[in-house]
């Protein structure tokens, strides 16, 4: 995937599989909007044609992400390309579970 | 935890009827152990374990017992029993001490004292009073509140909204213990009791007005004389930077007096309302005691939802 530069204002967009044994439950998802709350950018995870804030607790829960799901992670902002590669991070490695 | 007889008779005069008899320059006199001691196997002259640091009580059976003896025994009993530096002596049921029960406190300077109750409930009430009175004590910058049957102490900077939060508890019906300032007390069983200072209970201060009465503004309903603590809710001024737990499933506790209480903290951002922040705080608070956990509740039906999917 091709990001464009970070300077500037961007709309982008990653997959990310997860990969913890228990999923998406409370904790990584209290988590992942740790992350997604420290940049500018707004976060949105889509899954199965429905998307959430990044930012909202209670709406990542509904996606129920389960391990070997995959989430499409949209960043809209200057930091976006920033805020991906947080999350992606994060996502990688199994939100400090397992 | 030690307390002079003096402090002993002061705390007692009221609930007692707690008086002296004899050896009023003897008060000074140190209570060691914070407990009552019915002498009876010391006076029949068995003195392993002899609990001589203790309030030594004579009650009917000990009066009963000297009674039974010659006056000579009885003076040489007595004298054994004082010789132990026994810090003072009670006699139950206003009884009038013996010629050798006085003479005995003149001899070793031990005062007497006296209370009309029976031994047994004198006992148990003074041991409780004795508790109190060398329970560990700590005088705690915060308002404190009854709400629902869960004591919360608000804690957080002067100018934060505690006084004004808890303005808004009462007028739900809910009771203020203390305002600004809280005094926590560890009782026998390790449960933190909170309660206000004798000179400002039922005052508060509020910025703009100045100092309220409280019973008199919102009724006598409206206080509680004391509380056990069960919930310390931190206030603190939203910071955007900050990360603030947003599950519930890390639970923080702050140590008082060597106890573990469950510690909340909110923040305050403009036209949040705190009141109902921190009166939904003691409700959750109070299921937490009643062995349900939200936040752990429903982490664990997600985990077993998501596991059921993964396998599907």
């Amino acid at each position: 995937m091709k990001d464009k530069p970070s300077a500037q204002s961007a709309a982008l967009s990653r997959d990310m599989k997860i990969e913890n044994k228990h999923g998406m439950h409370a904790r990584p998802a209290a988590l992942f909007i740790k992350v997604a709350s420290k940049f500018e950018s707004d976060i949105l995870i889509e899954k199965d044609g429905t998307k959430v804030s990044g930012k909202s607790i209670m709406g990542l829960l509904t996606l129920e992400l389960y391990a070997g799901s995959v989430m499409k992670v949209h960043a809209d902002g200057s930091d976006a390309e920033e805020a991906l590669n947080a999350i992606e991070e994060l996502v990688r490695n199994k939100f400090n579970e397992d | 935890m030690s307390i002079t007889v003096e402090k002993f008779v002061e705390e007692g005069r009221d609930p007692f009827s707690l008086e002296v008899v004899a050896g009023h320059e003897y008060l000074g006199r140190i209570i060691k152990e914070a407990a009552l001691n019915r002498p009876g196997l010391a006076l029949a002259g068995f003195f392993q374990h002899f609990a001589h640091l203790r309030v030594q009580v004579l009650g009917l059976a000990e009066n009963a017992y000297l009674k039974s003896l010659t006056p000579d025994e009885r003076g040489q009993r007595l004298h054994r029993l004082y010789q132990k530096k026994i810090p003072c002596v009670v006699l139950t049921r206003n009884r009038q001490p013996s010629s050798e029960i006085l003479e005995c406190a003149e001899a070793f300077k031990v005062p007497i004292l006296k209370t009309p109750m029976i031994t047994n409930r004198f006992i148990n009430l003074a041991t409780l009073l004795m508790e109190n009175l060398t329970a560990p004590l700590v005088r705690y910058q915060g308002t404190m509140l009854e709400i629902m049957g869960i004591g919360v102490l608000m804690e957080g900077q002067a100018g934060i909204g505690k006084s004004e939060t808890a303005l808004a508890l009462i007028e739900r019906g809910h009771s203020l213990v203390s305002d600004d300032l809280t005094v926590l007390r560890k009782d026998s069983t390790g449960a933190i009791v909170g309660y206000a200072d004798d000179m400002t209970r039922y005052h508060m201060e509020i910025r703009g007005l100045g100092i309220i009465h409280v019973p008199s503004l919102f009724g006598v309903a409206s206080m509680r004389r004391e509380m056990h603590l069960d919930l310390v809710v931190r206030l603190e001024r939203f910071d955007p930077k900050k990360e603030y737990d947003r599950t519930g499933l890390n639970s923080e506790t702050i140590s008082i007096l060597g106890a573990d209480v469950p510690l909340l903290t909110i923040p305050v951002a403009a036209g949040r309302d705190i009141a109902h922040v921190v009166e939904v705080a003691a409700l959750n608070q109070k299921l937490k005691q009643l062995g349900h956990d939200a936040a752990k509740e429903l982490d664990e039906k997600l985990v077993r939802a998501l596991e059921r999917k993964r396998r599907m």
